[in-house]
């Protein structure tokens, strides 16, 4: 990375978007926001409020190369570039920490099994993207059932004494399924556990499409889904490496790493 | 996307062929009148789909040039002339017409004078055309109470047979391959066309001396079941002509599969996999079928000859597993533009045993008995896969020299469903790229176009690390 030139990667997602500029002492600026509905809007509005936080980067436009990625990538105009979410996800966590070899990225709508060469590039993907289930929208909903916030529904199931199954597959009818469980008064937080296992599940299965190897980590919003992490652990017998940034930023850090990679 | 501008000769190629389409249509049209086809189209509806072939056409050549897009163009118009050769057959040799499954050896049934329909065929043909065209006879099915989830071919089939869409045969033939939703497509046409029924048992262990002499008694008994049923006559020496033309086109494919082993391939796509698909299944030993495989043969020597690469910046080469996505059939042109993927062969054409013993007659019936029980959908979903199913992947891939294997994963196919997980094992350990295609095979409401694009982007761009043409 040259002196005094900053490179930016914006991860526009379906909930939120992120952006991290890049600079020749690391990351120098960060930004994590609701994603608004066109997402040109987010993505710059994401770049701007990061850029602001870097002294001496005149906006957007002082940024030597920007890489646009997320599933609203393709309506970014003034990125230089576009890279799927997948490599960046690959490269964000290989820069935290070289050692990871899977990676289970949890977003706002879709889940994905990442397998990382010894390059940090992608060997395989496996991903979810049809279904809603095991998804942040899916953690929205159930905490709105339990009248919570996020956070505190995701440490909900740390104080389970048991797990009572959530069968249903489809996150329609597991809304209903726990609506039921709660009017029979079952411990909230043994259904909560039952919520992670089922999205525990998913992962696994996803994951077993790409091989899990060790070291593995969780990006995305729902990586800081305390119980969920939990589940994982207990459900795949393997440590979940920490991220040594916030791993909702991992796809945004990857891009800006990519970004400094283009002369 | 790449920008290719075709020349001027290549602008009157396809004008030249959407022409001669024009008048192979003409032809039944002018030899039916204004009346009969009017009743005619009344009658099979799908009619006015199959009429659209040129925009299939369009969509085919389209950023493609010279030799390749010549023999792209060639090819569907050739499947074209067999279609209205096929038609005719419906509309002038009634009297002689038996439906039969996909996996029987055609070359029986002309040589003993019947005229053959295969209910797939629609199936096949109608997707490519106009993508959404067989939504009406999967819903038509599921509304009789089909399951919504055996494979999408032999429900459509269903509900064409429930529509009636069929011409009416003389009699019914088929075979417990190559799956459940297969055979049980053809109770139903049984029943819809109240006529009599012949199945032919096909041995599951394929592999066997015996097991080639079983089939071949079965096809002795079809013969015979046949002549009782049908006017049909087996005539010998015509089995035996029709064999051996199929020989000569079987030697005409291995030449271009040949030459496809060049770095960049001569020839690709449709102009390999339709060819095969229609002129070995449809059309074995005619001598149409003979001089279209010469003219492709030509076409491909010329590219070599003169280090023309079909798919031009050629980047990538790609084998095609199963069959190819019929409602998005243009999915290889797109990743040719996109990033210069060429796909050299596909599962469905490759058959490792594809000559036919003329010596006698018992000898070419083991003979068309191999052909189909060594063949795709046959082959391929009997186990064990470490025999068939992966040896053969894996020798493709080496021989033709590929960089990735893309499995067109229709989801009805339970055979095959089933072998993705473990190919994905296969394929990690040797490093060979494998790109699963979540889709249906006709069905573009499980996933459209888009979806298909965006898995192949996926692809592409993660794994591959292509750079788009773009």
């Amino acid at each position: 990375m040259n002196n005094g030139r900053y490179y930016g990667g914006c991860d526009v997602g379906s909930t939120t978007g992120k952006a991290v500029i890049l600079g020749s002492e690391g990351i120098v600026g960060s930004s994590l926001i609701p994603s608004e509905i066109d997402p040109e809007i987010t993505a710059r509005h994401a770049l701007e409020k990061a850029c602001a936080s870097v002294p001496g980067l005149e906006g957007i436009q002082g940024l030597s190369y920007l890489i646009g990625t997320g599933y609203g990538r393709n309506e970014v105009p003034f990125a230089s570039e576009n890279i799927s979410e997948i490599s960046c996800h690959a490269m964000g966590a290989f820069w935290c920490d070289p050692s990871i070899k899977t990676i289970v990225d949890i977003g706002g709508q879709d889940m994905k099994a990442i397998a990382l060469a010894d390059d940090g590039s992608v060997r395989e993907f496996a991903m979810n993207d049809k279904c809603a289930a095991g998804t942040g929208r899916f953690f929205e909903a159930m905490s709105r059932i339990f009248r919570m916030d996020l956070d505190e529904f995701s440490k909900l199931s740390l104080s389970a004494r048991k797990t009572i199954p959530v069968t249903a597959q489809c996150s329609v009818f597991a809304e209903t399924e726990v609506i039921s469980l709660l009017a029979k008064r079952n411990p909230p937080a043994d259904i909560a556990a039952g919520i992670q296992n089922a999205v525990g599940k998913r992962c696994f299965t996803l994951l077993k499409r790409v091989g899990l190897k060790p070291h593995l980590t969780v990006t995305g919003g729902c990586a800081k889904n305390q119980g969920l992490l939990m589940e994982l652990r207990r459900l795949f017998q393997i440590d979940i490496a920490p991220m040594t940034v916030d791993p909702q930023l991992i796809g945004a850090l990857g891009a800006a790493i990519l970004a400094s990679r283009k002369k | 996307m790449e920008k290719i501008k075709p020349g001027l000769s290549d602008y009157l190629e396809f004008n030249k062929y959407r022409a001669i389409n024009l008048m192979h249509i003409g032809r039944m049209a002018a030899k039916r009148g204004p009346f009969d086809l009017h009743r005619d189209l009344k009658r099979y509806p799908w009619l006015l789909d199959l009429l659209k072939v040129n925009s299939l056409l369009q969509r085919l050549v389209k950023g493609r040039s010279g030799n390749y897009r010549t023999a792209v163009a060639m090819v569907l118009g050739g499947v074209v002339d067999g279609v209205i050769e096929l038609l005719e057959g419906i509309f002038y040799r009634s009297d002689h017409l038996i439906l039969h499954e996909d996996l029987l050896p055609p070359e029986i049934f002309r040589a003993m004078g019947l005229q053959p329909w295969v209910p797939e065929l629609l199936g096949i043909l109608l997707p490519m055309i106009v993508p959404d065209s067989m939504q009406k006879y999967l819903d038509a099915a599921e509304n009789e109470g089909i399951p919504p989830d055996i494979c999408s071919l032999p429900r459509a089939t269903i509900g064409m047979a429930m529509k009636n869409a069929f011409p009416p045969p003389l009699a019914v033939v088929s075979s417990n391959l190559p799956c459940d939703g297969g055979m049980s497509s053809y109770t139903v046409i049984a029943q819809q066309t109240k006529k009599p029924a012949y199945w032919v048992d096909v041995p599951f262990d394929f592999k066997s001396e015996r097991a080639l002499n079983y089939f071949a008694g079965e096809l002795k008994a079809m013969i015979a079941w046949l002549e009782e049923h049908t006017p049909g006559k087996m005539d010998w020496d015509r089995l035996k002509e029709i064999c051996d033309k199929r020989n000569v086109m079987a030697e005409l494919e291995l030449d271009i599969w040949d030459m496809i082993r060049q770095r960049p391939a001569p020839m690709a796509a449709e102009a390999v996999w339709m060819s095969h698909l229609w002129f070995f299944n449809v059309n074995p030993g005619y001598d149409t079928s003979i001089q279209l495989l010469a003219d492709l043969k030509s076409l491909t020597e010329e590219n070599l000859a003169t280090g023309i690469s079909a798919v031009s910046h050629e980047k990538y080469r790609a084998l095609l597993w199963n069959p190819p996505t019929l409602h998005y059939v243009d999915l290889l042109v797109l990743a040719e533009r996109t990033y210069g993927v060429s796909l050299i062969l596909d599962s469905m054409s490759f058959n490792r045993q594809p000559f036919i013993d003329t010596s006698s007659t018992d000898s070419m019936l083991k003979s068309l008995g191999s052909i189909i029980m060594q063949g795709p959908m046959a082959r391929h979903t009997r186990g064990p896969a470490e025999m068939n199913y992966f040896p053969d992947i894996f020798h493709m891939v080496k021989h033709f020299d590929l960089n990735m294997v893309w499995v067109a994963g229709h989801i009805g196919c339970k055979n095959t469903q089933a072998m993705s997980g473990i190919l994905q094992e296969k394929c990690r350990d040797a490093g060979i790229p494998l790109l699963v295609i979540d889709y249906d095979l006709m069905d573009s409401r499980i996933t459209p176009k888009e979806g298909i694009q965006e898995q192949v982007g996926n692809f592409m761009e993660n794994i591959m690390k292509a750079r788009r043409l773009d």
